[in-house]
């Protein structure tokens, strides 16, 4: 824990997509480890520092909720963009969302909260002279005055997280004693299944690596980078 | 853990279920062969019944066809088989020509005089030869199997058929990756077979993992790619969850989400405690189970006692799991997933029960849950029961969780569209006032105490329509509930006035027929008006929602009170 830190985060909904239900989407019971990162990404990241997520603590019960959208059916294409852009002109380059429209069911976690166990490695990337200290110190002071590079989200852009940084040595926030359930894995582990770890952008193909999840007493343990409970 | 796993751990308890590579499908006919290749003889597995429904078997699994044109091994429909269809068929020459080159290459090198058999008859069949009397015209568009004549075993059932079909299979398999359900390496699928029996969903089956447009893709991956079940994972839910939604003892209809549950446990006690589930939801099935011990199980569950003292060895370990499946055209969506200990289930539906429980209570019993979601559809039509409610409930429902808010609003709609208050409705704007807003004020039964504004309000209103049709009798064409109840309810100010006014003629017209009643409506009314606070505006202009909800409960209760007196009252006279 020399370089850890610990966010509270929460919001009012949150979707954390599972690979195989994304299209009529269904999301994971807990936050996954790829969407905390991306939340500490999102406060402070360089290309010299690789953030590790050690746990994450649930503190509201999980609740689900159905909604249904119109979204739209296809990406635009990277080609035309790159052609446009050479050519210097707009033409074609569009989306139509009332010709291309998808209706998708979507079923999202309600008033999700967590707090977010993590520290961080330097990389390759960083200079001789770089300390872990200043990144510690700018992260932690860019989380306490809720400074942010782009919004952070639970899971999906649509579902903005609100976070608090817990300063060290402080106590966690509070669970209410309602939420102490079975469903959270208090009384005896409650097994996830196997969940997205991240996924490995540098092998061919760019797998998704996985690790079995389970939640004790309200936290999901996350495994290390390199560790077997990794799946590649 | 997660839906697929559980639906993979399920597939390895059903003793039913298909081994991998095969899948059930309807069969209509055999053609037996000789070992040349010629047609000896054409045998119907159909059935007798009126429908001439045709036979399952488990044949080599079907391929995924969607657009482009696949046969399947050692079977399939008469458009691929013969190139022979009743309707017009602008591709069957090509589905023909597929089946036969695709055949030739499976069967190039067998040796066993079945698929040799098979390899003749392919090689010299022509389309024309379809002819009765030996190929029958109700042949056509059905499915056919083989079968070498002098055997009774069908041809795909031979051992050297199998063999081939797993070869085939394991030179099909992808690259292998880790499979997201077991966390094992395997081949990956690359399109998941078909589930049928989605209510709503297309006939021929629909997908429930599919990425079948480029939104749905993350870096650069493609069909099963983005999501890595491994082929034995993707068989093993796929036939699972068929296998539940074809059998009528694991689902029901939930609104338009097709429900299929199951227990994991040792087989009885799975048993037992799918029944009792099914009979919490569904009253079919409960008529079945009426006499023997499993209904008197559910009587006493109804009773409210707890799980742990009727059975059990089902309140403790037996894990269930609730799936609701919901259409959207070729996909089918996950409405709703609950999984946790039967014992839970149970006392979250007691705990249903007891919030809707109200007095005087429905007609028959114990309502099921379409019959209360039916009341939420227009024109009472249960193809009109709005989807995401129904679904919703269902999920607060077995959860314990607050209901969602649109019951609310959606049953007070429904009842200013056609001014009906019945048990149901009554029973539904009661229990989301409990769950949801821990209402005190919500009563069981007629409350003659409640101060509530909408509960004094809607019992008011409910005198008054007595009265009026005690003054002009049951046959008015609009009575005072059809013409105001909605305006009552939501703006009483505007109303209610014109409503007393109008209650002083009926009264003094009541009077001179039957003077007691009169007096006995009066005391009443000034019962609840007594009980007003004229301080804290006791007509407001407007009443919001959970107050429109006790207005219902108020009404309903004061109403029917009017009703069971009645009934009391002929009850009486024979004995004076």
């Amino acid at each position: 824990m020399a370089f850890g830190i610990r966010l509270h985060v929460w919001g009012q909904h949150g979707l954390f997509t599972r690979p195989e239900l994304k299209v009529e989407r269904l999301t994971y019971d807990v936050m996954t480890p790829s969407a905390a990162r991306g939340i500490l990404e999102a406060i402070h990241w360089k290309p010299s520092i690789r953030w590790v997520i050690d746990r994450i603590h649930v503190l509201e019960p999980i609740r689900f909720q159905s909604i249904r959208r119109n979204e739209v059916g296809h990406k635009a294409p990277a080609g035309t963009i790159k052609r446009a852009m050479n050519r210097g002109d707009l033409e074609g380059v569009q989306l139509l969302v009332d010709e291309d429209r998808q209706q998708r069911a979507s079923t999202v976690l309600v008033a999700p909260a967590y707090v977010i166990e993590a520290h961080f490695e330097l990389t390759a990337r960083a200079e001789a002279s770089e300390s872990e200290g200043k990144h510690l110190d700018i992260f932690n002071r860019r989380a306490a005055k809720g400074q942010c590079f782009h919004q952070p989200c639970l899971g999906t852009r649509e579902f903005a997280a609100h976070f608090a940084l817990i300063a060290p040595g402080a106590p966690l926030p509070t669970r209410n004693p309602a939420a102490e359930t079975a469903d959270l894995g208090f009384g005896s582990p409650r097994d996830l299944g196997f969940m997205l770890w991240d996924i490995d952008h540098a092998a061919p193909g760019r797998p998704s690596l996985l690790f079995r999840a389970s939640l004790s007493d309200g936290m999901m343990e996350v495994p290390q980078p390199g560790s077997p409970e990794v799946k590649r | 853990m997660s839906l697929l796993a559980s639906l993979v751990r399920a597939y390895d308890r059903l003793p039913a279920a298909p081994p991998y590579g095969y899948s059930p499908e309807k069969i209509g006919f055999c053609v037996a062969l000789d070992a040349d290749g010629s047609v000896c003889e054409i045998t119907d597995l159909r059935a007798t019944d009126k429908k001439r429904s045709p036979k399952l078997l488990l044949v080599p699994q079907a391929v995924k066809r969607t657009v482009g044109i696949a046969p399947n091994f050692l079977w399939d429909k008469t458009a691929y088989v013969l190139g022979v269809t009743a309707g017009e068929g602008k591709r069957t020459a090509a589905e023909h020509a597929k089946f036969r080159e695709r055949h030739l290459e499976w069967l190039a090198g067998a040796t066993d005089d079945g698929l040799v058999a098979l390899r003749r008859f392919i090689e010299s069949w022509q389309a024309e030869a379809f002819a009765a009397p030996l190929w029958p015209d109700d042949l056509r568009d059905q499915n056919l199997v083989f079968r070498l004549t002098g055997t009774f075993d069908y041809l795909h059932d031979r051992s050297a058929a199998k063999e081939l079909w797993q070869r085939l299979g394991a030179e099909g398999a992808s690259a292998t990756q880790i499979c997201l359900v077991t966390g094992e390496p395997g081949p990956i699928a690359r399109l998941h077979p078909s589930i049928k029996g989605v209510w709503g969903a297309q006939s021929s089956g629909a997908s429930l993992i599919s990425f079948n447009l480029d939104a749905f893709a993350s870096y650069g991956h493609e069909q099963g790619d983005n999501a890595p079940v491994s082929e034995a994972a993707a068989f093993a839910y796929t036939s699972a969850l068929n296998g539940f939604l074809a059998d009528k003892a694991h689902r029901i209809q939930i609104g338009d989400a097709s429900t299929v549950f199951w227990a994991d446990a040792a087989e009885e006690e799975a048993a037992e405690a799918e029944h009792l589930f099914a009979a919490f939801l569904d009253p079919a099935s409960e008529d079945k189970l009426a006499a023997g011990k499993i209904g008197s199980k559910l009587a006493q569950i109804r009773k409210g006692v707890r799980l742990s003292e009727i059975a059990p060895e089902l309140s403790q370990g037996v894990r269930f799991y609730v799936l609701g499946l919901a259409p959207n055209a070729a996909r089918v969506s996950v409405r709703f997933f609950w999984t946790g200990d039967f014992g839970t289930l149970t006392a979250n539906y007691q705990r249903y029960l007891c919030d809707t429980a109200l007095l005087p209570p429905p007609r028959d019993g114990w309502p099921p849950l379409w019959r209360y979601l039916v009341e939420l559809a227009s024109q009472g039509k249960r193809e009109n029961v709005p989807p995401l409610i129904a679904g919703e409930w269902t999920r607060a429902i077995l959860t314990g969780a607050p209901y969602p808010l649109t019951l609310l609003s959606t049953t007070l709609m429904r009842i200013r569209a056609d001014g009906e208050v019945n048990a149901l409705r009554a029973a539904i704007l009661k229990s989301v006032l409990i769950r949801n807003f821990k209402s005190r004020e919500a009563p069981v039964a007629l409350d003659p105490a409640n101060t509530n504004k909408g509960y004094m309000l809607g019992r008011l209103f409910a005198v008054y329509e007595e009265v009026q049709r005690g003054a002009l009798g049951g046959n008015v064409n609009a009575t005072i509930k059809d013409k105001f109840y909605g305006a009552a309810s939501a703006t009483p100010q505007k109303v209610f006035r014109t409503l007393d006014a109008g209650s002083q003629n009926h009264f003094s017209k009541l009077r001179k027929q039957s003077p007691g009643r009169a007096v006995n409506l009066e005391k009443l009314l000034t019962s609840i008006t007594d009980l007003m606070d004229p301080g804290n505006d006791p007509i407001p202009a407007s009443l919001n929602a959970s107050e429109q909800a006790l207005f219902g409960i108020g009404y309903y209760h004061q109403r029917s009170d009017f009703f069971r007196k009645h009934d009391d009252k002929t009850s009486e006279e024979p004995v004076k």
